[in-house]
């Protein structure tokens, strides 16, 4: 069992860097950390980086998590190729952009670039966004499925996952208490979803819907409450068309043998308990 | 020095008593208690009713405030005229109208309406309502003012309000341990601005809001949160030229609490610190 610690950062490819890394800072508010050549980091919480854009493919998306050891990654690695997997091992130049000691990249059923980490890089300088959006940390990713009873097997078989909640076939994942770190949703390919900031308060939700609506930013869905985890949110559009999130107040799950998870319908009304409708392909029968 | 109980009701006139009845039940979500042809009454909580609206009475609006008895009552009517304003007792009948024991009516300074009344009808059912909006009672009134500084000084030396917090001019008074059950607002003309209805919390102050969209409300307001009283607020136009209001939350000041009344600036974010779309002329 490939043991999942934590969601490190994501790597998303981009046509126009600048323009990511306006959006990024000004919009999304990120601080940004470092500007290489054809890259840009991204701070959010007390990692070095949770984010980076890097010149290249707009649908080239990576997810990276976190394993406790070298010993666990060689392990994983094993698991991986006796399950077909095709496992890539990191080079030291590689790891140091990403940021960490060592990593192994592989594909998910559906076709997800995924990485695992050891050791990624913390920080002592605390994270300060060029503007007060309340954002506390990088806290989970969706992830688009070509069959999510499939790849739900593979994160709760393969890896640690453990089923929070479903919303029709959609399952969300925690690894720890966090009542989802990945959520898979049905798409005809794959890639990453959408990428979730938590805010400290529900305040931050609102003055960021009208922060962002003021600037013209596209507004998929809410601000609304998910019934799930019990988060309130806001989604809305970035750069190529990636749906960043903010939530506040997403359900902890303490008790690991007497929580069950429900069954939410795939409709509006499994998704926000407000009202609000997604405007989300992969939200939308 | 008068002790206002509590906010009773809020009468407004209408010329369309059918379309108004069909706002109050179906778009705010209260509970129709009694009509006949001239009026229809409303429950919001443990109240016999919080709002009322008569066929042809002034469309502005009279707002109805308990006081404990009928010495109180006439304590009020010489106090009131003492310093200058016109009282006038209503009768059986239109006790009988307003479902009290006794009423005095009067206006303020700029010509607002207000009904002191004694042993008002409370009812021994709950609040019921067809939609569940989560309404858990009349919350406060804001009214509009010509004369701020005059009606400032009625509330808080005739009466026992007390200024919890200024938004400029605006004065937010309260009566007992809630932030404010009156609100002044400078205005170029007199008129209740607003009626203002707790819901239970924020998951119904926001599924009113998704609702009031689909039903085509005009939300004149938020949703929002108020920095003075911590309250998240959701405005919107009723039948009338009257606003009406969702509130949830808030701070509550305790009765001999050492609050002091805070200025903030006549700007937009000192209404709302989300920075809500107004289209209220007195709060933007």
């Amino acid at each position: 069992m490939i043991r999942l610690q934590d969601v490190s950062y994501v790597r998303l490819g981009t046509a126009d860097l600048v323009g990511a890394t306006r959006f990024a800072t000004n919009y999304l508010g990120l601080e940004l950390t470092e500007s290489v050549e054809g890259a840009a980091y991204f701070k959010s919480d007390e990692r070095e980086h949770t984010l980076c854009y890097f010149e290249g493919d707009p649908a080239d998306h990576t997810a990276a998590f976190e394993v406790g050891s070298r010993d666990e990654l060689e392990l994983a690695a094993r698991e991986l190729e006796r399950l077909g997997h095709s496992v890539y091992a990191g080079t030291a130049a590689e790891a140091e952009a990403r940021k960490v000691r060592e990593f192994i990249a592989f594909k998910d059923p559906s076709g997800n670039r995924v990485e695992l980490v050891v050791r990624p890089a913390y920080s002592g300088r605390r994270y300060h966004g060029v503007r007060d959006a309340g954002i506390s940390g990088f806290s989970h990713i969706g992830l688009c499925s070509t069959d999510p009873a499939r790849d739900e097997l593979f994160w709760t078989e393969v890896c640690n996952a453990r089923v929070s909640d479903r919303i029709g076939d959609a399952p969300l994942l925690r690894i720890d208490e966090v009542h989802h770190t990945i959520a898979l949703f049905p798409s005809a390919k794959p890639g990453i979803q959408h990428i979730n900031h938590q805010v400290e308060t529900g305040d931050d939700i609102m003055r960021s819907f009208r922060f962002l609506t003021d600037r013209q930013v596209r507004m998929v869905f809410g601000p609304g409450r998910h019934p799930t985890s019990s988060a309130r949110f806001l989604y809305f559009e970035g750069p190529d068309g990636m749906v960043f999130e903010y939530s506040s107040g997403v359900k902890s799950i303490a008790d690991e043998l007497l929580y069950r998870e429900n069954q939410y319908p795939f409709e509006p009304k499994g998704f926000c308990k407000w009202g609000a409708k997604p405007n989300i392909s992969e939200f939308q029968k | 020095m008068i002790t206002i109980e509590q906010l009773r009701y809020v009468r407004f006139g209408t010329a369309d008593l059918a379309g108004a009845t069909d706002f109050a039940e179906r778009i705010l979500g209260l509970q129709l208690i009694d009509k006949d042809e001239d009026q229809a009454f409303f429950r919001s909580d443990y109240r016999d009713h919080t709002l009322v609206f008569v066929k042809g009475a002034d469309p502005s609006g009279a707002i109805g405030m308990e006081v404990r008895d009928l010495e109180t009552l006439d304590q009020a009517a010489s106090l009131l005229q003492s310093q200058g304003y016109c009282v006038s007792r209503g009768d059986a009948a239109a006790a009988a109208q307003r479902k009290v024991k006794h009423v005095l009516s009067f206006s303020d300074n700029s010509g607002n309406a207000f009904e002191l009344v004694v042993r008002p009808l409370q009812s021994g059912w709950r609040y019921f309502a067809s939609r569940d909006a989560g309404v858990i009672g009349l919350e406060a009134v804001a009214v509009r003012s010509t004369a701020i500084a005059a009606d400032e000084k009625l509330w808080t030396t005739v009466f026992n309000g007390c200024v919890s917090d200024w938004v400029g001019d605006a004065a937010y008074i309260r009566f007992d341990d809630s932030h404010h059950r009156l609100a002044l607002h400078p205005s170029g003309k007199p008129g209740v601005l607003a009626v203002e209805y707790g819901v239970e919390d924020v998951d119904l102050l926001m599924q009113n809001s998704y609702f009031l969209r689909l039903a085509q409300v005009s939300i004149m307001d938020g949703p929002g949160r108020r920095p003075t009283s911590g309250q998240l607020f959701l405005t919107f136009a009723g039948p009338g030229e009257a606003l009406f209001s969702y509130v949830a939350e808030g701070a509550k000041i305790a009765k001999g609490a050492s609050h002091r009344p805070r200025q903030f600036p006549k700007t937009r974010v000192s209404f709302c610190c989300w920075g809500s779309d107004c289209h209220v002329p007195e709060m933007s």
